[in-house]
């Protein structure tokens, strides 16, 4: 322990030390196994007998349609887990497990994450599995191009699409009456809005721009078609600050500086819903599933919102960004792939399952069937009455299928998150979280040890 | 409540000369000026407490929209109910689980500390005080390095989300070992273990019926810290444990604090269970804290 | 610098109490069966573990194919160490928490020492209940405290700040300049009961013919406790310090919990928050590595602070 210690045995342990790297490597290169990636195109076979499923998931009342899979399929039963949110601990617990080598056969995980999870070897091809590159048309185009990681199925099926989060924009119609304000059609509108609705109410704003929200802005820059990432061969092309990035991040560092959106709430936060409640925030670009967190946390506007198509850069036009849905994927070491490919297509195109995961857990379906459930199609009472669900179903349509999430999603999501709370505290702008971010996004790929695209 | 009462606070030794030197050289001043100060920090301490309990009584709704430090309509029984309810009821032994990793931890714990330190107290052998040393670097390695390289050694042997992944770690206290070390070497005197050993007494007949009475101040104190250190752990678990049944009530909280955007009634129920987990921890304190004020002082080194 | 010299800084009456020359020749077997008991558990949960992360730090990924490739590990030496400590973002986190120390702690042990002073005093009243009062904070687990915290200091919900805008404004307590006095106030709040106890039990431990005597000389209560009652407390309020200072370098539970309602606090806060992010996001290497500098650091300066503190006490 003594660190003053005599020079000789200081120069004998870095005697040893240097010697170690030898060892090392040559204890690697004996280990390594030859077969490709994990996964792989293997066989997918059916198991014999009985078989036993586990599966982690987050989707509130997720239970009853195991049940009713359960019931229908004696021979492959499933028990389920509810777990925190993704981010929350549960990913952290995946790829713990993973490690551990007691992951359960199904996992939720949100589009973001797969990339991450794939990278780990976290995931099986299901590819070669009976009826999994069928079910490509039973689900809107780009959640497929996001479980195939673009290639068309070329590369692998990694997971089943599960729920999706088309964009829109949700708006306080009392308070627009109350100024005279039209729904902004075009984010220049949104901010001549945002300006007349300071105007008249100093202590309104027209958003709240979050820090901890970092998927949220990625979600504005998928409307954009600012993919973050790109693959060209065997390299990564990370393109956090694209030009059109840039276009969005100036955009909000306006809105920001001219104090037109709060910047004191947090996503998802207490202060959030009070102020929703007293009517300081007057819209939220939001996905379909934000709909109960208006309804379940401000109860006081009851009536109140309304739902309108998200804003667009250029006047006509009808892109759509995406924000969160998840994925049903089979994990790595999975024994039963075969059988955990057959629940996880069941759970997300069976119109009963579709239609007890939208009533219990409020999952807006990425099945294109799912989006012509009876229940999406009523008035939505909380709403005033709108069927809002319309509005989400074309948002679906036009969600750009050309947007790749990298394979270190969580650090990009961090280093952005920081950059935004720089910016919002006043330290740079949303361009320069933008440049940091990308920087040292592709610092982090290295560190995986990938190669990146200059 | 005679626990409460029955602890005079002070000095040990010589009540009486205690009542009669607080005569009258205090003045009235001086008194209203010490216990003031007292006061508003204890109200500082309490503050957020209040705050807790206040906001256990209340809705969702009210718990945002009324004004925090004063009660609104009463939903404390309602909470309370969905509070068990919930997820079929998972707070109970969530709380169980606590009180199994805490308790049975930290008193597994605290005899093994007393058996180290007195065995470091009242033993002369080669390497003691080095053995000494690495148990004082022990309390200085950062509890949260400990949680990652833990989780991938249980994972190498397949024993994570177990019940021993969480209990094990727990009972190894460097800290009991250094409190024990300096409480036996000077409250068991070697005359007695010396007559103990004339009388033929073996060395754990000895240790098991003298010096663990003396000691019992001593480790009645380990075990209070040792077991709300286990209580409070949160990490630990949260790496090694992926089925909710095994939680400690801590990470069960977390975890319904985290979901709290997708079930906003969570929110309330997390703070009532937070009142709810905090009342055995104020109990254990009141129980053990007749034991408990001799034991701190020795292990609080006397120079 | 040896590890002994703190056994002897910290734990002076061993030497002195040590068991005096005696015939042991017979009990050989003794000492063993009483340590081995903590010895393996201590050994294969806390040194395996600490050998390992330090292992893990010495290690780096690399892959081969694709654009996602096949992982092996592979030796990579003091790479991670490297990556570490020429990392800004974790240099800033170590002068974070640097900064809290040399305010909090100070603080913290003052008012903890004040406390403890009044409640062995004569002068207080009420004893009993305070000294329950003030544990009450530390029997209520961080992830609790941190989240109670934050409801108290934001300023939509907070009734403390509704109170106080009534008579003035008050400070905005999550902003980025506040932050850091924000967690400082938590850690504060958690802990000053705790090391109040173990000062205020050092005082228990002295006999009361000591004061008695003092007082005997007409010597007043402050009087009293500044000559005989702190240089009596100087080994108690070492050990509280040296347990500030582990808990200072590793704060995490309540910057990550302020995270998610603050944009003050990034995800390399402070020196675990960032250990804890390279982690989740699948780089256990460098976490590792940051773990291990944060341990030594630790080391460092505990080791520092005692024998500056023994030092003075020797002059």
């Amino acid at each position: 322990m003594s660190l003053r210690t005599q020079r000789p045995a200081l120069r004998r342990a870095l005697v040893a030390l240097a010697a170690l790297p030898l060892l090392a490597t040559a204890a690697c290169g004996g280990s390594g196994t030859e077969d490709g990636a994990s996964g792989g195109q293997g066989a997918c076979e059916k198991s014999e007998g009985k078989v036993e499923l586990t599966y982690w998931s987050w989707i509130p009342g997720v239970e009853k349609a195991v049940a009713e899979w359960n019931r229908q399929n004696p021979d492959i039963q499933v028990s389920v887990k509810s777990t925190p949110n993704g981010n929350a601990g549960t990913y952290q617990n995946m790829s713990n497990a993973l490690k551990a080598g007691n992951a359960p056969d199904l996992g939720q995980i949100e589009y973001d994450s797969l990339a991450s999870f794939r990278l780990q070897e976290g995931l099986t091809d299901i590819a070669s599995c009976a009826g999994v590159k069928e079910a490509e048309d039973d689900f809107v185009k780009w959640t497929w191009s996001q479980v195939t990681f673009g290639s068309g199925g070329e590369d692998g099926v990694w997971a089943v699409p599960q729920d999706t989060g088309p964009m829109a924009l949700f708006y306080r119609k009392d308070l627009f009456e109350k100024h005279g304000i039209s729904v902004p059609k075009t984010w220049e509108e949104y901010y001549e809005a945002a300006k007349k609705l300071k105007k008249a109410d100093s202590k309104a704003y027209m958003t709240h721009f979050s820090q901890t929200d970092p998927n949220w802005f990625s979600g504005l820059l998928w409307q954009k078609g600012a993919s973050m990432f790109g693959q060209d061969g065997d390299t990564w092309k990370v393109d956090v600050d694209s030009p059109a990035a840039g276009e969005v991040a100036d955009y909000w560092q306006k809105m920001i500086d001219e104090k037109l959106v709060a910047t004191d709430l947090q996503g998802f936060s207490p202060a959030l819903y009070k102020a929703w409640n007293q009517g300081e925030v007057a819209t939220w670009v939001s996905a379909a599933w934000g709909y109960s967190t208006i309804r379940d946390n401000a109860k006081a506007t009851s009536d109140k919102w309304g739902v309108a198509p998200m804003p667009q850069w250029s006047a006509g036009d009808n892109a759509a960004g995406n924000w969160g849905g998840s994925t049903t994927a089979v994990l790595g070491k999975s024994e039963h792939p075969y059988e955990a490919a057959q629940f996880a297509l069941w759970l997300n195109t069976d119109p009963k399952a579709l239609e007890i995961l939208n009533r219990e857990g409020g999952l807006y379906p990425a099945a294109t069937e799912g989006l012509e459930l009876e229940a999406l199609k009523q008035p939505v009472e909380f709403y005033d009455g709108q069927k809002i669900f319309d509005v989400f179903a074309d948002s679906s349509k036009n969600v750009t299928t050309d947007w790749t999430f990298g394979p270190t999603m969580t650090d990009t999501y961090r280093f952005l998150g920081d950059g935004i709370s720089g910016a919002l505290g006043g330290k740079g702008t949303l361009g320069d979280a933008l440049t940091q971010a990308d920087a040292k996004t592709v610092e982090s790929l290295e560190k995986q040890s990938l190669e990146v695209a200059k | 409540m005679s626990l409460l009462t029955d602890t005079a606070g002070a000095h040990a030794p010589a009540p009486a000369s205690k009542t009669a030197s607080r005569g009258p050289r205090e003045s009235r001043l001086s008194v209203a000026v010490a216990t003031g100060f007292l006061a508003v920090i204890a109200v500082y301490m309490l503050l957020p407490v209040f705050w807790l309990i206040v906001s256990a009584t209340k809705s969702q709704g009210d718990l945002v929209d009324t004004f925090g430090l004063w009660f609104s309509d009463m939903h404390l029984i309602d909470n309370l109910r969905a509070l068990f309810a919930k997820q079929d009821g998972v707070f109970v032994p969530w709380l169980l689980n606590s009180l199994l990793y805490a308790g049975a931890g930290a008193a597994v714990g605290t005899l093994l500390s007393a058996m180290a330190g007195y065995a470091l107290a009242k033993y002369r052998f080669r390497g003691r005080e080095f053995l000494f040393s690495v148990v004082l670097g022990g309390v200085l390695v950062p509890a949260t390095a400990l949680a990652l390289p833990l989780f991938l050694l249980f994972a190498k042997v397949g024993a994570t989300n177990t019940f021993w992944a969480v209990f094990l770690p727990s009972i190894v206290s460097p800290f009991g070992v250094y409190l024990s070390r300096i409480f036996a070497a000077a409250s068991v005197p070697d005359e007695l273990l010396e007559a103990a050993r004339i009388d033929g007494s073996g060395e754990l007949r000895t240790f098991f019926t003298m010096a663990v009475r003396l000691m019992s101040p001593a480790m009645v104190t380990i075990f209070l810290f040792q077991f709300v250190v286990i209580w409070n752990n949160f990490l630990l678990p949260l790496v090694m444990l992926q089925d909710d049944r095994l939680y400690p009530v801590t990470l069960g909280l977390f975890t319904w604090q985290s979901q709290v955007s997708r079930d906003p009634s969570l929110q309330i129920l997390s703070l009532t269970g937070s009142l709810v987990s905090v009342v055995p921890i104020v109990i254990t304190f009141l129980v053990l804290q007749r034991y408990w004020k001799a034991g701190l002082a020795a292990g609080a080194v006397k120079s | 610098m040896t590890v002994d010299r703190t056994a002897a800084a910290a734990a002076p009456p061993v030497k002195n109490t040590a068991a005096p020359a005696a015939p042991r020749r017979r009990r050989n077997w003794a000492p063993a069966f009483f340590l081995l008991p903590f010895f393996i558990p201590f050994i294969l949960f806390t040194l395996v573990p600490v050998g390992y992360a330090f292992y893990q730090s010495l290690l780096k990924t690399e892959r081969t194919g694709g654009t996602f490739g096949r992982k092996t590990t592979v030796f990579a030496g003091f790479e991670q160490y490297k990556e570490v400590l020429g990392d800004p973002e974790f240099l800033g986190s170590v002068g974070r928490v640097v900064l809290f120390g040399l305010v909090q702690i100070p603080l913290m042990l003052l008012l903890a020492l004040t406390l403890a002073l009044l409640l062995d005093s004569t002068v207080a009243r009420l004893k009993r209940f305070f000294r329950i009062a003030y544990f009450v904070p530390y029997g209520i687990p961080g992830v609790i405290a941190a989240l109670m915290w934050a409801f108290l200091y934001d300023p939509r919900l907070s009734p403390v700040v509704e109170l106080l805008d009534q008579v003035g404004s008050a400070p905005d307590f999550l902003g980025s300049s506040m932050m850091l006095w924000s967690i400082g106030n938590i850690v504060t709040w958690t802990y000053t009961g705790y090391n109040m106890l173990i000062i205020y039990a050092a005082l228990q431990a002295v006999p009361g013919d000591i004061y008695e005597a003092a007082r005997m000389d007409g010597a007043s209560e402050a009087k009293i406790a500044w000559r005989i009652k702190i240089p009596i407390l100087r080994p108690a309020l070492m050990l509280t310090g040296v347990f500030s200072i582990i808990g200072t370098l590793q704060l995490f539970t309540e910057p990550q919990v302020l995270r998610s309602i603050s944009t003050s606090v990034t995800s390399t806060y402070t020196p675990n928050l960032a250990a804890y992010s390279l982690a989740s996001s699948d780089n256990y290497s460098e976490a590792a590595a940051m773990s291990v500098t944060l341990a030594l650091a630790t080391f460092v300066l505990s080791f520092g602070f005692l024998k500056f503190t023994g030092r003075k006490a020797e002059s």
